[in-house]
């Protein structure tokens, strides 16, 4: 690593960016996917490498993906969104619904149910900015409505008698990877681009990174909002279609149990909960792990609770455990740093944890 | 040929309790340095969040280049021509420097960012404040003097025919400074005009042609030539004749007596090193510094919110070992009036009778941890009488009173809690002049009772006024002290020597630090 | 948990929350006034609304348990954290009193005071855990939530045949089904519609009023909420009082378990699965700020009332059960939109006077 730091014009971007990978979230999960899958095959004596396994080990991948990346974008404006799983429900009934009992074609109910998604996602941040309300609270009030109206749309029946097109596109597997699981990366590389690369992307980051620094920049932090929470419906909306497409059929309880794996991915991938940071590639690298633990769970037929145990244990010592890391780098470092640096340090950390030492 | 590029005239500002603005002018000439003048809390502030569009005034209007605008949002000010650089740190974090700098209008391409283009006009912001920095670094990793250098790269980039400067020398060394002046002088010669706002007059009689004063919400002067004005004529204006000169009772210490606190060769985690003070009954000490200095920090580390590394601090001639403010509290007596007011010293959504008596309910609790509501109350109008705080009523939210009430409040807690030492950090920030002044006797008198006083501030004058020493504070390092003689010119030249002696060293460890950056 | 949405300033004198207001803003008042309003509405609509033992005991019986379940989040909330797993933790407790009666055959009173401490353990845990490593109360109790939901059906499934403890200890019949008509004095009973679990919702309520309303700890926990910062350099332990109020949620949230198993006769990993969003609802209806600093005890009870008699008229008029949520978070959102009209109107109002 030192080699880098010996030139003198520091621009060696390449070079900053591979060392700041090494030190990064995302590196430390790539091992643990990697070493995780690995052990799993082992364990299982070479099945879990073979086709059929890693093709249902992808297929079902792709949901947990999705629902992150919309969690994340909640995320990076400092908001949260608790309707994922109730959104997410709802779009995939509306599409099943649509398309079983009222013979919508399949194209044009994806499009509708796209298109609600991103509505109700919109009006979600619309609500948030008009009313000032918490956006905690917007979320909980919309989740319950979609819940109501899930349950309308679908009773206690499941609608499974709906386009075998999108089925068969839903379990299809060109070269033995799940187009659905295609899809959820298509849909994380975009999102990547869009964050990194686009002016849109870049305000949405800066309105969760410094709101009021934003703001006296020209950023409305209303609009990014407002946007943030209808790119997440239309996250939250793809996420549904695939469901849609790979479950045998749709019920009231699709959607039922998303609500803690989409804030698993992004807090484990490395996102911060106050806004202002993403983390595209550490999200999906979460995602796999989350669904390894479920897979693991499948391979050794246990209880379907431990998945619920043990992720709920991996996000708690994710936190803590970054947490930790983080106050004592912030310790040693405050004697070897520039002392700005250092000085700034307690100030930060005193309001949120309640000064709590 | 000079025109008049932006123009206000009664403009009024309302807040809920106070009128920030209530009757503004100000006219802003291409090709000149223009000084905004005025005492913490004459709306300095507010006019130039009205002026870039951050508030909409309430009365009187803006006219740009001879016609009527209504700026209704910052980006709106920033189309006009206005661009400002704020007194706090509006940098986005986890964003690069080139970023941060071109952050209004970021060279893009159908909606594509694109980074190439915006690390060339980056680094030509950056070269012509002379500065050296990598554009790709995220800011986080920046101290804070290199941010307050990104926020000037970051107006300059936005080519603003008016450029707003609030405190923009707040954390810079004297060199930086120099550099940001020749900066100041080459926009004006091409014709933009430079707003500066800056509490150090030396600074603004270097590099200012004109000047606007306010008071109370009121511009006192309008647009006048500098050089008409004498350092002493403005600083008549800024404060008000009447309120000039008014004589404290004398008071004496007794530099014999035990100290109270001592700080022997005290080094903390947050970088101080070595640092020796000491605080006698009866005295006041100032702890004179700039913004970024260390000197909060300095306190909150001997309160126990951050590690002590080396040395030892003495309370009542004991050696001691604070593990936490309530600590610091109820078993060596020592309150901390802080700086942040707002974040840290009030609690602005509760009642001002709970505000006052949180440092005492222990004293007050009876079985069961049960506090009587009336003794609770008795308590409070003790205080709200001795300190004159103007309130509705005990059952009023401290937020709804204004910054010098609130500041009285906060004060209140520690002399409620009987205190036997008490660490002052920059008391009349944000308050208007006549509060200051009570706030200085009050300070005063305190002392006077015996009580011994580390007043934190980086207003000079307020030192001169109040302290009996002046500690001299830069880089978490002390430079010197020196005892005050009550000579505003002697000592504010002993004293700045003392901190441009440290400016030398410092200089060298900067480009040591950009270029291990 | 903040939205980033806030007045675009800095200056204090904005954040003037009205501490006089006239009497119709009265939060409490306007609910009790809406609860009294809504159940002559319905009264009058169905008169079956009014029936004593078949619709006012159960509802009331709901309403005392949701209570509860409020009053935990509430004092989550006090200190401007929030507690998302009430529920498992009500769960969690209940399993501890389940196991009691089941396996040690304890006493009914015994097996209460283990589940209390069993939620009390697990809320001291969660609360040492965030003022340990100042991670968000959102993240570290929804993790909690998860790690108790997979725990409490293990330890179910591996205790129980067919994961439910059915041994029912003496007295907790009583405790299900007594109203008040059972306690006479002579020839006066009380009334059938008030159920007797209700007195642990009435033991919880006078607690936390006195706590909040008279001792010190009360004004601690709740100055902890409004400013963190500040409170710590005031002489406030704020690591020790955001554990005390999740040991309190805790604890409370166990005791709401207890009831609600007791209200149904057994004791499995389903209880609380439902207790979020009325804990939320009640609280939040009631006056209690998201952000820390402000509750009420009363308003609690109210705003879940508020929202038990919706949903019991609602029901009673034929709005089937799937709409009813529909409704409930429209009224969450309209609540809380007059709230911060009424804040808009007296900010107004303050400027307007200077």
């Amino acid at each position: 690593m030192n080699r880098f730091n010996v030139k003198r014009i520091p621009a060696s971007w390449d070079g900053a960016a591979l060392r700041r990978f090494s030190r990064s979230t995302a590196a430390m999960l790539l091992c643990v996917v990697v070493a995780g899958y690995l052990a799993l095959g082992v364990a299982s004596s070479g099945s879990f490498f073979e086709g059929p396994s890693v093709r249902v080990f992808l297929q079902y991948l792709a949901t947990p993906i999705l629902i992150g990346l919309a969690q994340m974008v909640a995320l990076c404006v400092g908001q949260l969104n608790l309707a994922v799983g109730a959104l997410g429900g709802f779009t995939a009934c509306l599409m099943g619904v649509l398309m079983a009992d009222h013979g919508v074609p399949a194209g044009l109910a994806v499009i509708v149910g796209l298109l609600t998604a991103t509505a109700i996602g919109l009006v979600t941040g619309l609500v948030i900015v008009a009313t000032q309300i918490n956006g905690f609270i917007v979320t909980l009030a919309t989740m319950t409505i979609l819940l109501g109206a899930q349950y309308r749309l679908t009773g206690t029946r499941t609608v499974d008698g709906y386009s075998p097109t999108l089925r068969d596109l839903g379990t299809a597997a060109p070269l033995n990877i799940p187009l659905v699981f295609v899809t959820a990366l298509a849909a994380a590389a975009l999102l990547a681009a869009f964050m990194y690369r686009t002016v849109a992307g870049r305000r949405l980051l800066a309105a969760g990174g410094n709101p009021l620094a934003a703001r006296l920049s020209g950023i409305s932090t209303d609009r990014q909002i407002v946007a943030a929470h209808t790119l997440s419906g239309l996250l939250i909306g793809v996420a549904a279609v695939t469901a849609t497409a790979s479950l045998p059929g749709v019920n009231r309880s699709v959607g039922g149990d998303w609500l803690l794996p989409s804030f698993a991915a992004p807090i484990i991938g490395g996102v911060a909960l106050t806004g202002g940071s993403i983390a595209v590639f550490g999200t999906v690298l979460a995602a796999f792990v989350t669904r390894l633990i479920d897979a693991a769970r499948a391979q050794f037929s246990l209880d379907p609770s431990w998945v619920n145990l043990l992720i709920g244990l991996v996000v708690l010592g994710t936190v803590a455990g970054g947490r930790l890391h983080q106050t004592r780098l912030g310790k040693t470092g405050g004697t070897a740093a520039p002392p700005a640096e250092g000085g700034k340090q307690p100030p930060a950390v005193l309001p949120q944890p309640g000064g709590a030492r | 040929m000079s025109t008049v590029l932006l123009e206000c005239h009664d403009l009024v500002k309302v807040f809920p309790g106070v009128r920030a603005l209530d009757g503004v002018g100000l006219r802003l000439t291409s090709g000149t340095v223009h000084a905004l003048l005025g005492e913490n809390g004459a709306g300095k502030s507010t006019l130039i969040k009205v002026l870039t569009g951050v508030h909409s005034p309430d009365g009187g209007g803006l006219t740009w280049c001879g016609e009527p605008v209504h700026l209704r949002s910052p980006l709106e000010a920033t189309r006009t021509g206005i661009g400002v650089v704020h007194q706090e740190r509006n940098l986005i974090p986890g964003f690069s420097v080139a970023e941060n700098i071109t952050l209004q209008k970021p060279p893009s391409h159908r909606g594509l960012v694109d980074r190439e283009a915006m690390t060339a006009p980056a680094l030509a912001c950056l070269a012509e404040l002379g500065v050296d920095l990598d554009p790709h670094q995220p800011v986080r990793e920046l101290s804070v003097a290199q941010q307050q250098l990104v926020e000037t790269a970051k107006a300059l980039y936005t080519e603003s025919r008016v450029l707003l400067l609030d405190e923009p020398t707040a954390s810079l060394s004297p060199q930086e400074t120099e550099r940001l002046f020749e900066v100041i002088r080459r926009l004006a010669a091409r014709g933009a005009c430079v707003v500066f706002v800056s509490h150090k007059l030396e600074e603004v009689f270097a590099v200012c042609d004109t000047v606007t004063v306010l008071r109370d919400g009121k511009s006192v002067l309008e647009a006048a030539p500098l050089a008409d004005h004498t350092h002493d004529d403005i600083v008549g204006l800024m404060v008000g004749r009447a309120h000039a000169a008014t004589e404290m009772r004398p008071r004496t210490v007794d530099r014999t007596a035990t100290p109270t606190l001592v700080l022997d060769k005290v080094s903390t985690a947050g970088g101080h090193r070595d640092i020796s003070l000491e605080v006698r009954p009866g005295e006041i000490v100032g702890l004179y510094g700039l913004v970024g200095a260390g000197r909060s920090e300095l306190v909150k580390a001997v309160l126990g919110l951050d590690r002590i590394t080396g040395g030892e601090v003495r309370v009542h001639g004991r050696p001691a070992r604070i593990s936490s403010p309530r600590q610091a509290l109820h078993k060596f007596g020592i309150g901390y009036v802080t700086e942040n007011r707002k974040e840290e010293g009030v609690f602005l959504e509760q009642p001002i009778v709970r505000n006052i008596t949180v440092t005492v309910w222990k004293r007050l609790a009876r079985a069961l941890g049960f506090v009587s509501a009336r003794e609770e109350r008795d308590v409070a109008q003790d205080h709200v009488e001795r300190l004159g705080i103007r309130v509705a009523g005990l059952g009023q939210n401290a937020g709804e009173l204004s910054g010098g009430n609130q500041q009285k409040v906060s004060l209140a807690k520690w002399l409620a809690a009987d205190t036997r030492l008490l660490v002052i950090d920059e008391p009349t920030v944000g308050v208007d002049v006549r509060t200051k002044h009570a706030f200085h006797e009050l300070i005063w008198d305190l002392a006077r009772d015996g009580l011994p006083i580390l007043l934190i501030s980086s207003d000079l004058a307020e030192m001169v006024t109040l302290a009996d020493r002046i500690v001299v504070m830069t880089d978490h390092h002390v430079r010197g002290e020196v005892d005050n003689d009550r000579d505003y010119d002697r000592m504010s030249g002993r004293v700045i020597r003392l901190i441009h002696d440290r400016a030398d060293s410092s200089a060298d460890s900067a480009d040591a630090k950009a270029v291990s950056g | 948990m903040t939205t980033s949405i806030s007045p675009p300033d800095t200056v204090p004198e904005e954040k003037a929350a009205g501490h006089r207001m006239p009497f119709w803003v009265n939060q409490r008042l306007g609910l009790l006034v809406l609860v009294v309003a809504l159940s002559v509405l319905f009264g009058v609509l169905r008169p079956a609304f009014l029936d004593q033992r078949l619709v006012l005991f159960p509802l009331l019986r709901d309403v005392a348990t949701l209570t509860v379940v409020a009053l935990a989040q509430m004092v989550a909330l006090s200190v401007g954290h929030m507690n998302l797993a009430v529920g498992r933790m009500a769960a969690f407790g209940a399993m501890f009193a389940g196991l009691g009666y089941d396996r040690l055959g304890l006493p009914m009173p015994a097996g209460l005071l283990l589940c209390l401490a069993a939620g009390a353990a697990i809320g001291a845990v969660t609360g040492w855990l965030i003022a340990r490593t100042g991670v968000s109360s959102f993240v570290v109790t929804l993790a909690m939530d998860f790690a108790l939901l997979g725990l409490v059906s293990l330890l179910y499934s591996a205790l129980t045949e067919d994961a439910a403890f059915t041994t029912r200890p003496s007295g907790i019949d009583e405790l299900r089904s007594y109203s008040l008509a059972d306690i006479c004095a002579g020839p006066v009973c009380g009334s059938p519609a008030v159920p007797q679990i209700a007195q642990f919702t009435v033991l919880a309520m006078v607690g936390l009023g006195f706590l909040y309303g008279c001792t010190r700890i009360g004004r601690e926990l709740l100055l902890t909420g409004a400013n963190p910062a500040a409170a710590e350099l005031s002489g406030i332990p704020t690591g020790r009082r955001v554990l005390l109020a999740h040991t309190l949620s805790g604890l409370l949230a166990a005791l709401a378990g207890f009831m609600a198993a007791a209200g149904t006769g057994t004791f499995r990993a389903s209880i609380g699965n439902d207790f979020m969003l009325p804990s939320f609802l009640g609280a939040v209806l009631g006056g209690t700020l998201l952000t820390g600093g402000v509750v009420s005890v009363l308003g609690t009870l109210l705003g879940t009332a508020l929202v038990g008699v919706i949903r019991k008229g609602l029901d009673l008029l034929g709005v089937g059960l799937e709409s009813l949520n529909i409704y409930l978070g429209c009224v969450l959102l309209l609540a809380l939109s007059a709230d911060r009209i009424r804040t808009v109107v007296s900010y107004r109002k303050v400027v307007r006077e200077t």
